[in-house]
């Protein structure tokens, strides 16, 4: 068979085919637009027989707040989540791409993974693309030699502690960090701990908030509680209904303060259904 | 003096003694003046400090943003109302001007409803293109620099000094990163003016201009259709349909179309249409 | 300049009670130059499954052909209509597949699961960066205008009837400040049993 040119449903991996013109549209003064990011605040903590994973849940785009409602804390198989930070996109792939490699690892291994193995596959995927792929990841989980909690840079360094924090929140959410953390804590204590991390973030950081998203982990199995707590002011409530009367269209001429339009053309479609084959 | 009875200072005025020390007002001491001369002075107060060249060249280039000392800065003329479409002939029954009135701050459109004809006398109109805030401030001057003129030779000016006047002072501006571009349109004792400046000092006398982003729509419907004799009614549809198509086809430009008549009388609003009336009247919806 | 605000346009869909709408201006631009004002940015991927893909119009047409293709492919090798959120992630791997060489193009998915008949709705970055469990979702060059209005007129449960005018309105309202989109619009309002597509007035300069 030729060698499929411009569309081949079976390749794998990046494609490049953009590349070139792009830099050429760059040189004609057309940068590329601006990404889904997630600023973000995220933390993880180590308690006496587990780990907590927390988040915000705000993503932003450029200067405004894209998703007031969004979700950091990604799956990573049963004993494990992570958290992301930095360009939306590539801590939803690079995570969506390592729990299938990790669940595949899993069925060869018939074990659970350890979590220092998928560090090992995360990080060695991110050097790869020399910090090109702007994930910023926190992995946390439990494995038979415990909890255990590791950041992960885009550009593929790791970072094993106690207690961590990352994204542009991280700085304040540090400092509740080193300020409250003990060994040995109880779970309660440690999502407390988490959760007041988080909120310094959520209140000093521009660009993180909205709500706390937490994740448990301990040899029983992981619970993600989401949102653990919300955060919406009262005042975004809104006050009215603002539902417009139906055929809106075509009492315009009353002069009710509203933007003129009329139906130009209406076209009603029946949807040809095809029978399910079983 | 008739100059100060206009200006509505009285006689003490007159005598004030502007370098003696300021008096007492309930215990403070006041250090200025109460009346400075500089007050008087036309135009901008020059700026302290160089001019940063960077800010200025990117003024002139392009929309982009400006790297100031390791720091973005938002170009400001992305600011402007630099999406405008105006236009001004003369004909057998004077001079027509008509303009849209959509303001726009990049993409984002401010406002709808702008009035970009600017009146300096019965007899003069100057149309707006660029900077708003740069139109109206000299236009502003404009307008006063002509009353003066008439208070001083009792005759009204022409339109040729008028014009000159706007001219001259943008001159001594060059370079600064003003951004006008306006026709300065009238009726005087030669019969009609139509002028076009603009900020580099730019002054040309002419039958049929147009300025701004809409203008080469603009030129293509006003170029086709536009003769010397056309009638008054035939001369305000032109004016109408050259700003219209202009607004359909120039993202910048759109709103209402307001169109004036400069007469030997001096000028007359003819009429504001919403372009997009116009647009659904075409085809009757 | 953004690839986005070259040819300029915007897309935005909604969710109701049972149906969903997605909306799209007509407006086509090059530059400063209004090329046409009948160019609705919407697609249709099925019987009750559409895609707008405001952007670089040259990459709408490249990916809106490829992802034509794959679900025709889909369809005739899986023999059953392509559900929404699977096609959500065919156009997701499609777009992060070029994470550095992107398609200039945001997309907006609206439709209704043929075997639940479930709304769905969702927006995407460039990248295939997006969420699904929004009511609304946006994308094009009123996007900041077009979220905030959503944010303010959208309501749970709204009817098909219902959902027409507040969609209406937002689309109306947003282009209705946006220089690059406007000049006429077009509104899908998705149902089990029937699509209605209504084109509506809106300011055309």
């Amino acid at each position: 068979m030729a060698t499929a040119t411009f569309f081949d449903p079976e390749s794998s991996g990046f494609q490049f085919d953009n590349y070139a013109r792009n830099q050429q549209l760059v040189k004609q003064g057309i940068k590329p637009p601006k990404l889904m990011k997630t600023g973000t605040t995220t933390t993880a903590v180590i308690f006496k027989g587990g780990v907590v994973l927390g988040a915000d849940t705000r993503a932003t785009g450029g200067n405004i707040v894209m998703n007031k409602n969004c979700s950091k804390i990604h799956y990573l198989a049963k004993n494990m989540y992570c958290l992301g930070a930095g360009t939306a996109a590539d801590t939803e792939y690079t995570t969506r791409l390592m729990a299938g490699k990790l669940e595949l690892l899993a069925m060869s291994m018939r074990r659970i993974v350890p979590v220092k193995s998928a560090v090992r596959m995360l990080k060695q995927m991110l050097f790869r693309y020399q910090g090109h792929v702007s994930a910023a990841l926190i992995v946390g989980g439990v494995d038979m030699l415990g909890p255990k909690i590791v950041s992960i840079a885009p550009h593929g360094s790791s970072d094993n502690a106690p207690y961590l924090a990352m994204g542009s929140g991280s700085i304040a959410a540090m400092s509740v960090l080193e300020t409250n953390f003990r060994p040995d804590m109880t779970a309660e204590e440690a999502v407390k701990l988490v959760r007041d991390a988080i909120n310094a973030g959520v209140t000093n950081d521009l660009f993180s908030g909205s709500n706390i998203d937490i994740c448990v982990i301990t040899i029983d199995g992981a619970q993600v509680i989401r949102p653990y707590e919300q955060n919406q002011p009262e005042v975004l409530k809104k006050a009215n209904n603002y539902t417009f009367p139906r055929g809106t269209t075509t009492v315009l001429s009353q002069g009710v303060r509203k933007v003129d339009y009329h139906i130009v053309s209406t076209e009603i479609r029946k949807t040809d259904e095809e029978p399910m084959e079983t | 003096m008739a100059l100060s009875k206009v200006c509505g200072l009285d006689e003490s005025w007159e005598s004030y003694n502007f370098e003696a020390p300021a008096p007492e007002v309930s215990g403070m001491k006041l250090n200025q003046p109460r009346l400075s001369l500089d007050e008087f002075a036309v135009g901008l107060s020059m700026p302290s400090v160089d001019v940063n060249q960077k800010v200025v060249q990117a003024l002139l280039e392009d929309e982009s943003d400006v790297q100031v000392e390791h720091q973005k800065v938002a170009n400001p003329r992305a600011l402007f109302l630099h999406g405008t479409t105006t236009l001004s002939f003369k004909f057998q029954g004077g001079v027509m001007v008509a303009v849209d009135s959509r303001a726009s701050s990049g993409q984002q459109i401010s406002s709808q409803t702008v009035n970009k004809v600017i009146p300096i006398s019965k007899y003069l109109l100057g149309t707006m293109a660029g900077g708003a805030a740069d139109c109206t401030y000299w236009m502003r001057v404009l307008n006063r620099q002509c009353r003066m003129f008439e208070l001083r030779n009792r005759e009204r000016i022409t339109v040729s000094a008028a014009s000159k006047l706007l001219s001259n002072m943008l001159y001594g501006y060059k370079g600064y990163g003003i951004s006008i571009g306006s026709m300065i349109a009238g009726y005087d004792k030669r019969g009609p003016g139509l002028y076009v400046i603009d900020n580099d000092g730019l002054r040309v006398a002419g039958n049929c201009f147009s300025i701004g982003s809409g203008s080469p729509y603009a030129f293509g419907v006003l170029d086709t259709e536009y003769r010397y004799d056309l009638t008054d009614k035939e001369a305000y549809e032109l004016a109408r349909r050259a700003i219209y198509h202009a607004t359909m086809r120039d993202p910048y430009s759109g709103g209402n179309v307001s169109v004036y008549h400069i007469k030997e009388t001096g000028w007359v609003k003819i009429e504001t249409q919403d372009v997009s009336d116009l647009f659904y009247k075409d085809r009757g919806l | 300049m953004n690839p986005f605000n070259y040819n300029g346009g915007v897309c935005v869909a909604m969710k109701g009670k049972n149906c969903v709408a997605i909306a799209s201006d007509h407006r086509l631009g090059a530059g400063r130059l209004t090329v046409s004002t009948d160019f609705p940015k919407v697609f249709e991927m099925g019987p009750a499954l559409f895609i707008g893909l405001p952007g670089l119009t040259t990459d709408s047409l490249t990916v809106v052909n490829k992802l034509k293709f794959r679900v025709n492919l889909y369809e005739l090798r899986e023999n059953r209509k392509i559900r929404p959120h699977t096609f959500k992630a065919m156009v997701e791997s499609m777009l992060y597949e070029r994470r550095f060489g992107p398609y200039y193009v945001a997309s907006v998915i609206a439709g209704l699961d043929p075997e639940t008949d479930e709304p769905f709705v969702t927006a995407m970055d460039v990248l295939g960066a997006g969420e699904v469990n929004e009511p609304f979702a946006v994308a094009g060059t009123a996007e900041e205008s077009l979220l905030g209005l959503c944010e303010a007129l959208w309501e749970p449960d709204l009817a098909p009837e219902d959902l027409f005018e507040t969609l209406s309105q937002v689309i109306l309202n947003a282009v209705d400040f946006d220089c690059l989109g406007g000049a006429g619009a077009t509104i899908h309002v998705i149902e089990k049993d029937k699509v209605t597509t209504r084109t509506i007035k809106t300011r055309m300069d």
